[in-house]
């Protein structure tokens, strides 16, 4: 075997070799959804049937998608608050830009993601290049997003604002493939990507480099800024990303669109033991716990659970998922 | 500036005492220029539109609704020099705006004693913060994210729909809409301020700020210290409650919310730095109001209403790269 070939499979054998913390993390957090699902088994008929466990997956797919964005910038102990208002915009572009014509979809789905990617590249070269501090310039560019969402559409009331996704965008969730919905199979193929991205590339590498040492990883020849700048796209991207999903699932685009999935993508990555300090944790648990929370939210809502009840149980569930898992080292 | 001066001024040769009081206090008073600068233009554009001076009402309601959030936004900035966060504020305030729209009834003892229940409340909603993140160990900006959502559900149970009623005499204590008392609350909060940067806590608070490990090496009780600073952010954004449902009148289950995030922009603009041990409460105080005038210059300026967050976003864009880009300077011309 050459040389380079080992490498390869010394890769893929390394994956499955040794139970560290942060892999039990992520079988904690499926063993969370199973646990859940069983539960909700037990005290419904039929919650975990197939076309419930269908559902709550598909909605578990937006938390997940926007949880991928959360999880690049995350690892590297930044955080994006823009989320909410770059999905809704990339929503309502891509119906306005579309107008509902089905071959207008490829360049309505190029100009949302174009518009989360340049969202990142701004957020990323002010945090990066400027030192704005992560919290204040996502915090300040989901202003500046909601407003010219607002503003451009004059409140969703302009004459193309009624329009619908396209039909073929639509169609995604109304489909299946060897008797797998779409839309699963698609979140299933950016989980596995964002997973190879992760753990198989020099640029996963230098993601968990910089999240644990920004300084050692500059001084071994990481472009700690570049790094940066790029997980700020990405995490752009994934918001249009699942900006166009919801547009693709509900038809028409509304407003105040992505409000929960800033803090449900937040608690997503938590609960699949995402470190908030950068350097550890995979998106196969925030994957993970974008399932387990969905699952409870349901689980909740089937138990006709009052709308306060149910953020408070999820509070007390971050909490006690931070208990068992998220404390830090005893400082020296 | 008054907060300015004391910090680590004795490794500094005398001389340079100044220098060091400028580059201490230059994001304080860059946040007071912007304040002046923004009040000035506030007035040009009202009397442009309609032909008079603003006058006692209008400056009295911009103190009014300033009050909460500059409450609020005291609290977050101790809390953030000490290089934590706290967004459980939005629900604290949400849940002490419902308990005083609910409770609170005429009467002397019903307002003082209800008063005090509230304030309690949030000095140990807050507590609970600072052990959760001092003795668990937990990060901050997660805990305070997990209460924020307990509170909003509390608030939800007290009171599921805007209503309940505040007594005249409570609004008209806290929040006259005729005479600018609220104007005494800021006073007495610099006046604190001032005081409590001179207590001990205040000292440490800052310690940690700038290197937590050094100020628990030097004996500093990190710990019970990081417990004191939720509570008083978790106390002040009680107060914040009241004074809200003070001045609106009645309560809002979730009107506290956008508290997390001007509470947030209100002590960015303030200049007082994310990364701990920079900064001052009074800047924060400025922030709250330079927020509020804000968004009456933008209302007299005839911006659409639709794109307010797009310039409040702008603006804080701006403000915080100008702060740094001045602090850059003066560090270089004083180094």
């Amino acid at each position: 075997m050459t040389r380079f070939g080992s490498t390869a499979s010394e890769r893929f054998a390394r994956l499955g070799d040794g139970i560290t913390p942060d892999r039990l993390r992520i079988v904690a957090a499926f063993g969370a959804a199973i646990l859940i699902f069983g539960v909700g088994a037990f005290l419904h008929h039929g919650f975990a049937s197939v076309a419930s466990i269908e559902a709550i997956l598909t909605v578990a797919s937006f938390v997940g998608l926007v949880a991928a964005g959360q999880t690049f910038v995350i690892l590297v102990g930044g955080i994006d608050l823009s989320m909410p208002w770059v999905l809704n915009a990339a929503a309502v572009l891509l119906a306005t830009s579309s107008l509902g014509h089905n071959d207008r979809a490829i360049p309505a789905i190029l100009l949302a993601l174009g518009l989360g990617l340049t969202v990142g590249l701004v957020n990323g070269v002010a945090i990066a290049y400027f030192a704005v501090p992560a919290v204040v310039m996502t915090l300040a560019m989901n202003g500046i997003m909601e407003g010219l969402t607002l503003g451009v559409s004059k409140g969703l009331t302009c004459a193309s604002c009624g329009s619908y996704a396209p039909l073929a965008i639509q169609n995604v969730y109304h489909t299946k493939v060897v008797g797998i919905p779409t839309d699963l199979l698609l979140w299933l193929g950016v989980t596995l990507l964002v997973g190879f991205v992760l753990s198989m590339t020099t640029f996963g590498r230098k993601i968990y480099a910089t999240g644990n040492n920004p300084l050692a990883s500059y001084l071994s020849g990481v472009r700690v800024r570049g790094v940066t700048v790029a997980l700020y796209m990405l995490s752009g991207m994934f918001a249009a990303l699942a900006g166009i999903a919801l547009v693709a699932y509900g038809g028409q685009p509304s407003l105040g669109l992505g409000d929960p999935y800033l803090f449900q993508s937040i608690a997503a990555a938590v609960i699949g033991g995402v470190s908030i300090l950068g350097g550890r944790g995979h998106y196969f648990g925030a994957a993970a716990g974008a399932i387990t929370l969905v699952a409870l939210i349901t689980l909740l809502e089937a138990e006709n659970m009052p709308e306060y009840g149910r953020s408070i149980v999820y509070g007390v569930t971050i909490l006690a998922i931070l208990l068992l898992f998220g404390r830090k080292e005893k400082a020296a | 500036m008054s907060a300015s001066g004391a910090v680590g001024g004795w490794e500094q040769p005398p001389t340079k005492r100044w220098k060091q009081s400028l580059v201490q206090g230059s994001p304080v008073l860059l946040a007071l220029l912007i304040l002046v600068t923004l009040m000035v233009l506030y007035i040009v554009l009202f009397d442009a539109q309609l032909g008079r001076l603003p006058g006692l009402f209008e400056w009295t309601s911009v103190v009014n609704t300033g009050l909460p959030t500059a409450l609020v936004a005291v609290g977050q900035s101790i809390v953030v020099l000490t290089r934590g966060i706290d967004l459980s504020v939005g629900g604290i305030v949400d849940v002490s705006n419902a308990f005083a729209a609910t409770h609170i009834h005429a009467g002397a003892g019903s307002m003082l004693g209800w008063t005090l229940v509230i304030l309690l409340y949030g000095a140990g909603a807050g507590a609970i913060n600072g052990a959760l993140i001092a003795y668990a160990r937990l990060q901050p900006i997660l805990v305070t994210l997990a209460t924020l959502s307990i509170w909003q559900g509390v608030a939800l149970e007290v009171l599921p729909q805007p209503g309940g009623t505040i007594p005249t005499t409570y609004t008209n204590l806290l929040a006259n809409p005729n005479r600018p008392w609220g104007l005494v609350a800021i006073g007495a909060v610099a006046l604190l301020w001032f005081v409590f940067r001179r207590t001990s806590l205040g000292v440490n608070v800052y310690a940690i700020g700038n290197d937590e490990y050094a100020a628990r090496a030097h004996g500093i009780p990190v710990r019970r210290v990081k417990v004191a600073t939720y509570a008083l952010s978790g106390l002040l954004a009680a107060a914040g409650g009241l004074f809200l449902a003070a001045s609106t009148t009645g309560g809002d289950p979730t009107e506290g919310n956008t508290f997390v995030l001007t509470s947030i922009a209100a002590v960015v603009l303030g200049g007082v730095s994310f990364q701990g041990g920079r900064g001052s409460a009074l800047g924060a105080l400025a922030g709250a109001f330079i927020l509020t005038i804000l968004v009456n210059v933008l209302f007299f300026a005839n911006v659409n209403p639709l794109y307010q967050p797009f310039f409040q976003g702008l603006f804080l864009v701006i403000a915080v790269l100008l702060g740094s880009l001045l602090g850059r300077i003066i560090r270089r011309s004083s180094a």
